[in-house]
């Protein structure tokens, strides 16, 4: 890696802060569930307890990339909103549980809702203005970000505001709240780090500075090597700077450890370019079945990697289109109306970027 | 709940969490001080200590002043013992995850042990030993919190334990006193117990004193004038127990007289008649949040606070004070809080763990390998 062309050395970025060994911080984020989940099932958490426990399941589904985690939080926090119709911190749980699922106009209902019942405002506005990012209502999530920041100067406010403009592509503000928010972490849980490092390397992807992206993957993957997104994109990278070995390495076990079909997307789109046609088309084929799946229960949520996967591995230009005209309803970003521009394009062109099986299985 | 999820941070990562400090002479070895540090509550076999936190005990030689009114003198001498681990490693292969762990005083005596190693490890004047044990800590901490919530005592007998046969994640070091501190120090001694950021820059994460100072003697914001929307728990956890700074030192005092006050009027009489200023006359004495312990005196069981309650008195101490596993510190506060003793004792209808604590290293009994899948809270009982 080079410093001079790809920002700061490794050495660099993982001395200046000290987190706890990724592989020892999953285990005991599993201890802390098995734990938290026991306790649940013998009615000995309080509401705000089980609140916890459901954000403890969300993380781990993001770190593993494991949609059956996402899954269960959604349907722990509906029970709980059952259970507690009065408790705002119920509320709260559903509203980010289905936040993950892009459920963004539900998420937004049960935020009022939360604040109504009490609720601590601040971390509702947090919600909302992450919501009002994802959904392209720019200004107003600015708004509340700047104000939280005003309010309260730490890692998180830093690296929402660094985040914010990562999206918005201002580089050079994002940089400096990224290195901003890193200078004040103040913790040994590696989960915050490594997601900050990824959300700074997805910028970089969207730049199209694949070293720079480069960097800021491996920093989050030598955090926490369990990171299912970060090695993932890693494989991405690499296959795009001419390393499809290595690619190819880094997502094999991910098709294995992880039920989203975005690794055996993408492992089936690098195989292709690597010749490996049958093997390309097999993975293709369970990331179709998957993106299908994932499609009739969670639209909202699959339908942008859904397009993405049809457009290339999946070589349907058609399914891609429809999949991003769906995803444009659900929010109105540059990401989502540069996605349907692509699909109209190659919808118009007669084919996908990727050759359809007919031709390639040969 | 004595300090368990001790602040949103400490929620956030358990690993860093103190539930409990225990501090109490050898019940065998007398001029022997042990010292139990217990992290991560409710933790699974999996859990481990962190490779990059210091977990720590830092001890200041102490002594009462003549008309201390309240207040001992802590000696600017500091002694610490720190705990150190190792990322885990999978033993022969493919087994299961073993931490090994070294523990060193400020002295440079230094013990290397492996976690979860009964035996423990051992170097002149030192025995260390970490790993799940059974979390000794016991209270009925779900009435309590309906005490501060319908403001009358909701205690019921026998109550209900959250904690009853829960793990957590334990170091117990034993140090002979006169070769690892300096011959002579002593024999009254204040202990904190911290989480600290391994490494050059010190970052606190977590101190702990004395139990349930800040589940509920802070916890409660709803009788703070001052400050009723500030959770003032991680702004205490970082500072040093035995230099508070001033930033935040007027909202500590300020949730401590109101929090006080409540307990005090709950049996409808004022045992302690705040003064002019509205400062409760236990504020400064529970503010200077260390266990103190009288290492010349023999270990007895249910001796917490003792050694405070004299000092209150202006009166001789006449047991170790500290803290034995087996105390029952909730009634012993409960009591200071609500009658100062001048009542009958007030009690939440838990007397102990499951197991007891023993009187031989670890002392802590073994994890419950199973613990129970389900406790019934008979909240109706409460009144």
């Amino acid at each position: 890696m080079s410093a001079g062309l790809s920002g700061p050395a490794a050495a660099t970025i993982d001395d200046e802060i000290l987190t706890t060994a990724g592989g020892l911080a999953l285990a005991n984020l599993q201890a802390q569930i098995e734990g938290q989940a026991r306790r649940a099932g013998a009615g000995l958490l309080t509401i705000s307890e089980r609140a916890e426990l459901i954000d403890l399941v969300a993380l781990r589904g993001h770190i593993l990339g494991c949609v059956a985690d996402y899954e269960w939080a959604e349907e722990r926090a509906e029970e709980l909103v059952r259970v507690a119709p009065a408790d705002g911190v119920a509320f709260l749980a559903r509203a980010r549980a289905r936040a993950t699922f892009h459920r963004f106009a539900d998420a937004l209902t049960d935020l009022e809702r939360a604040q109504r019942l009490g609720a601590d405002p601040a971390v509702v506005g947090a919600e909302r203005a992450a919501i009002f990012q994802a959904v392209g209502r720019y200004d107003e999530a600015l708004a509340f970000f700047r104000e939280a920041a005003d309010r309260r100067v730490d890692f998180a406010s830093l690296g929402a505001l660094a985040a914010f403009y990562a999206e918005c592509g201002d580089v050079d503000a994002a940089e400096r709240f990224f290195d901003e928010s890193r200078a004040r972490y103040r913790s040994v849980t590696p989960f915050p780090l490594a997601m900050l490092d990824f959300q700074r390397a997805h910028m970089w992807m969207a730049q199209g500075d694949l070293q720079r992206a480069r960097t800021w993957l491996s920093a989050a993957h030598r955090r926490l090597p369990g990171y299912a997104p970060a090695q993932g994109h890693l494989a991405e990278v690499e296959a795009a700077l001419g390393e499809p070995d290595s690619a190819i390495a880094r997502l094999r076990p991910l098709t294995i450890s992880s039920d989203d079909p975005d690794y055996a997307a993408q492992l089936a789109r690098i195989l292709h370019e690597a010749g490996r046609v049958a093997e390309a088309w097999m993975w293709r084929d369970q990331a179709a079945a998957r993106y299908d799946e994932l499609v009739t229960q969670h639209l909202e949520a699959f339908a942008d990697h859904a397009a993405e996967f049809w457009l290339e591995a999946g070589g349907n230009a058609d399914r891609a289109r429809l999949l991003a005209v769906r995803n444009l309803e659900v929010r109105q970003t540059p990401r989502a109306r540069e996605l349907l521009a692509r699909a109209t394009r190659a919808c118009d062109r007669g084919q996908a970027t990727y050759p359809a099986r007919g031709r390639d299985a040969v | 709940m004595s300090d368990h999820n001790s602040g949103p941070r400490a929620v956030a990562d358990p690993v860093v969490d103190i539930t409990d400090m225990y501090v109490f002479p050898n019940p065998g070895r007398p001029g022997s001080l042990v010292l139990v540090l217990d992290v991560f509550p409710n933790a699974e076999p999996a859990a481990l200590f962190s490779d990059v936190v210091d977990y720590r005990f830092r001890v200041r030689p102490v002594t009462i002043p003549a008309g201390a009114g309240g207040a001992f003198a802590v000696s600017e001498t500091e002694y610490t013992i720190s705990c150190r681990f190792a990322a885990p490693i999978q033993s022969q292969g493919s087994g299961p995850l073993v931490q090994d762990g070294i523990c060193t005083a400020s002295a440079g005596h230094a013990a290397a042990f492996r976690v979860n190693d009964e035996e423990g490890g051992k170097a002149e004047g030192l025995r260390v030993f970490a790993g799940r044990r059974m979390d000794p800590f016991f209270l009925d901490g779900v009435r309590i919190a309906q005490t501060t919530v319908t403001r009358k005592l909701a205690l019921v007998s026998p109550g209900d334990s959250r904690q009853h046969r829960q793990n957590c994640l334990s170091i117990v070091v034993e140090v002979d006193v006169a070769t690892v501190f300096d011959a002579g120090a002593g024999p009254l001694f204040a202990v904190v117990g911290e989480t600290a950021m391994a490494g050059p820059i010190i970052v606190r994460f977590e101190r702990f004193g004395r139990p349930l100072m800040k589940s509920v003697v802070l916890g409660s914001k709803n009788f703070d004038a001052v400050n009723r929307d500030l959770d003032i728990r991680d702004l205490y956890n970082q500072e040093d127990a035995f230099h508070l700074g001033p930033a935040y030192l007027g909202a500590y005092r300020a949730r401590m007289n109101a929090n006080l006050s409540f307990w005090d009027g709950l049996d409808q009489k004022t045992d302690w008649p705040l003064d002019a200023d509205g400062v409760h006359p236990l504020t400064e004495l529970l503010l200077a949040d260390f266990m103190v312990v009288d290492v010349s005196k023999p270990y007895v069981e249910d001796s917490y606070l003792e050694i405070e309650r004299a000092l209150l008195k202006g009166a001789s101490h006449e047991t170790c004070g500290g803290r034995s596993p087996n105390d029952d510190v909730g009634d012993t506060l409960l009591t200071l809080l609500v009658n100062a003793g001048n009542g009958p004792r007030i009690s939440d209808g838990v007397d102990g763990q499951a197991i007891p604590a023993s009187r031989a290293f670890p002392y802590l009994a073994p994890p419950d390998p199973n613990p129970p899948a389900k406790i019934e809270l008979q909240l109706d009982k409460a009144g």
